[in-house]
């Protein structure tokens, strides 16, 4: 034993370590997870810093302590710098050692984060340990330019009825979804996640759902859902709860862009939901404020408009020579009183290729999802719909909307003329038969089917209120009797003339026997 | 206003009986003009100035009081220059310096602290 104390003694007394030559700070003050930093004069901005705590303690307890905490530079002044903190700010203090880390904010990136909860540093939050495999990547970049892309011509089906039918998302197309609390913008989204299990597993989608500002509990309950229905085989979740600051918060976007990328760059396709950028939008504002950045409108920064169009931009169909791969963007925004004119709405309603809008009204009268047809567009998912879907649903949108402003009479219905009688029935058939409850994403060649009755009259001879029960029947009947024509339009995704044969005379059959 | 109190710290860096005759100059201008009520502002911004020079002024640090000369070259010769060492046994062994936002660390406690990060990593 003698001896081996001896020769590490020998080791230490011989220690020569290498020389580190390191630009530093000091933290001059910090308060609200922001840090005013003397020095660091060669930083660039979103470059990552170190607050090294072991600097000035004894190597016992900096070894204590050994998490890093690490921050994000967003001011470069004169004298100094400001960065956010990137994680528990009460670790930073004044006096404190700052250190460059050379390079841009980065989280870890790879395949093996599908089925897991990370937090916008690309840190598991699940408790499964840590992810192999992965990549560090910045998670700020430029988004791709036109050369690069390739239009929107693929599907990106939602399992929505309304929203396939009447707005379809096309794979790189990126569609707001936006509405007031409580409206069911987030199940639009989770049902658009949990049908793309529809979808044959080379050509599916991986989803990344980023949850920003929410309750723990939601997220949790989300993830559940997920599981439950085996959506998270092909899901990663992201996520900054209410309680984490501002700063992540702010992240969590981008964080799961740069996962997005990674997948859309492999050649696959991605999809990725914001919910919502509203607080994305709330939490930049306060780090700005306390950053002393000047406030301008409603007291957002001046470059609130470049965070969200930077973000969105990062969604794209890639041409053939970059992989082909896809980057969809479902953005969230939350409405104050349905007010679409407010600052965040209109700005990202400006950026992206469409909207859903969902509205209250709707919802408490029960429609479900309850999508406005008529402020909600797709500005270039048309072109990505199956020929199938674009047959059945050619007129529906408009004869949504004509209902819509019929509606209005309906308590004078005795004193209407037969026709527009007929309308309003008709217009209220197509309401039912477009009504879907949460969790029950149809696959597409079901939606085709379902619509093309309903545009063809076969739910004409039943009583508007009984449409819905008849529709729910309709698809069992399907499934039992109708899957050949089910297999021939998923195959084909259009609606040919034998197929259309068989499926009117199985239609006129079931409506018979239900009459 | 404020850069005023940035500048007498600057000028006092370099020459201080100048800075103490500018600062005479300065109260006596505000009394005449009546703004002596700046004077708090530039009190301030002089002593963020004068924290700011101190966090940046050349440091170097030594874990034996032994080592002090040959830390004081090594450092030189790095590109700081520090009147004198200062012992700090938490170092351990070696010597780390620091001016202007540049750390040269070469201690035995940085060592430790890296080779424990990258072990448990």
């Amino acid at each position: 034993m003698e001896s081996i104390i001896k020769k590490l003694e020998e080791e230490i007394a011989a220690f020569a370590p290498e020389t580190k030559s390191e630009e530093t700070g000091i933290v001059r003050a910090t308060g609200d997870g922001i840090a005013e930093i003397d020095g660091l004069a060669g930083a660039v901005m979103t470059e990552m810093v170190l607050f090294d705590p072991s600097f000035d303690r004894s190597l016992e307890d900096a070894l204590k302590d050994p998490e890093p905490v690490y921050g994000l530079v967003l001011n470069l002044e004169e004298d100094g710098t400001r960065a956010v903190v990137l994680g528990d700010s009460s670790k930073v203090y004044e006096g404190m050692l700052v250190r460059r880390m050379g390079r841009l904010l980065s989280i870890p990136v790879g395949d093996e984060m599908v089925g897991r909860v990370v937090n916008p540093l690309g840190e598991p939050v699940d408790g499964k340990g840590p992810i192999k495999g992965v990549k560090d990547t910045p998670i700020e970049r430029e988004a791709y330019g036109v050369i690069d892309r390739a239009p929107v011509n693929v599907p990106l089906h939602t399992g929505i009825k309304a929203v396939d039918a009447m707005i379809p998302i096309g794979r790189g197309q990126r569609e707001l979804i936006i509405g007031d609390r409580g409206t069911g913008k987030t199940a639009v989204a989770i049902d658009t996640i949990l049908n793309q299990k529809s979808e044959p597993k080379e050509s599916r989608p991986t989803c990344i759902y980023v949850a920003i500002g929410q309750k723990e509990s939601k997220t949790a309950k989300l993830v559940a859902e997920l599981a439950e229905k085996g959506a998270m085989e092909y899901t990663i979740v992201v996520t900054a709860p209410a309680s984490s600051p501002a700063a992540l918060q702010f992240l969590a976007p981008f964080a799961g862009a740069a996962i997005g990328e990674h997948f859309m760059n492999q050649g696959k396709d991605a999809l990725v939901v914001y919910d919502d950028l509203s607080k994305q939008a709330v939490a930049y504002r306060q780090m700005s404020l306390l950053l002393r950045r000047p406030p301008g409108r409603e007291a957002y920064p001046g470059d609130i408009f470049y965070l969200h169009s930077r973000l969105l931009e990062r969604a794209a169909k890639l041409s053939k020579e970059k992989g082909g791969g896809s980057l969809t963007a479902l953005p969230i925004i939350e409405t104050q009183e349905n007010d679409v004119s407010a600052y965040i709405p209109t700005n990202v309603i400006s950026i992206t290729d469409g909207q859903i809008f969902l509205e209250s009204n709707l919802f408490n009268q029960g429609q479900r999802p309850a999508i406005n047809v008529g402020i909600s567009v797709s500005r270039v998912g048309s072109s990505a719909q199956t020929k199938a879907m674009k047959k059945v649903s050619g007129k529906i949108k408009l004869g949504l909307a004509q209902f819509r402003e019929l509606e209005a009479f309906m308590q004078f219905s005795s004193d209407l003329d037969a026709d527009t009688k007929r309308q309003i029935d008709d217009g209220r058939r197509m309401t039912e038969v477009l009504k879907q409850g949460r969790g029950e994403p149809l696959p597409f060649e079901m939606e085709a089917a379902v619509i093309f009755a309903a545009t063809n009259g076969f739910f004409d001879s039943f009583p508007p209120e009984r449409v819905n029960e008849i529709e729910k029947k309709l698809q069992d009947f399907l499934l039992r009797e109708g899957r050949g024509e089910l297999d021939a339009i998923k195959q084909s995704k259009e609606i040919r003339e034998g197929t259309e044969e068989s499926l009117k005379e199985k239609l006129a059959r079931f409506v018979a026997a239900n009459a | 206003m404020a850069d005023y109190g940035k500048k007498l710290a600057e000028l006092a860096a370099h020459d201080e009986s100048r800075a103490l005759a500018a600062a005479d100059k300065l109260v006596k201008e505000l009394k005449d003009r009546g703004e002596l009520k700046q004077l708090s502002g530039i009190l301030r911004s002089a002593r963020k100035e004068s924290a700011r020079q101190r966090s940046l002024a050349p440091v170097v640090e030594v874990g034996r009081a032994e080592d002090a000369d040959a830390a004081l070259r090594a450092a030189s010769a790095a590109g700081i220059d520090a009147r004198k060492a200062v012992v700090n046994p938490t170092l351990i062994r070696g010597w780390r310096a620091r001016a202007r936002g540049m750390l040269v660390d070469r201690s035995g406690k940085r060592a430790l602290v890296d080779l424990y990060r990258n072990v448990t990593r």
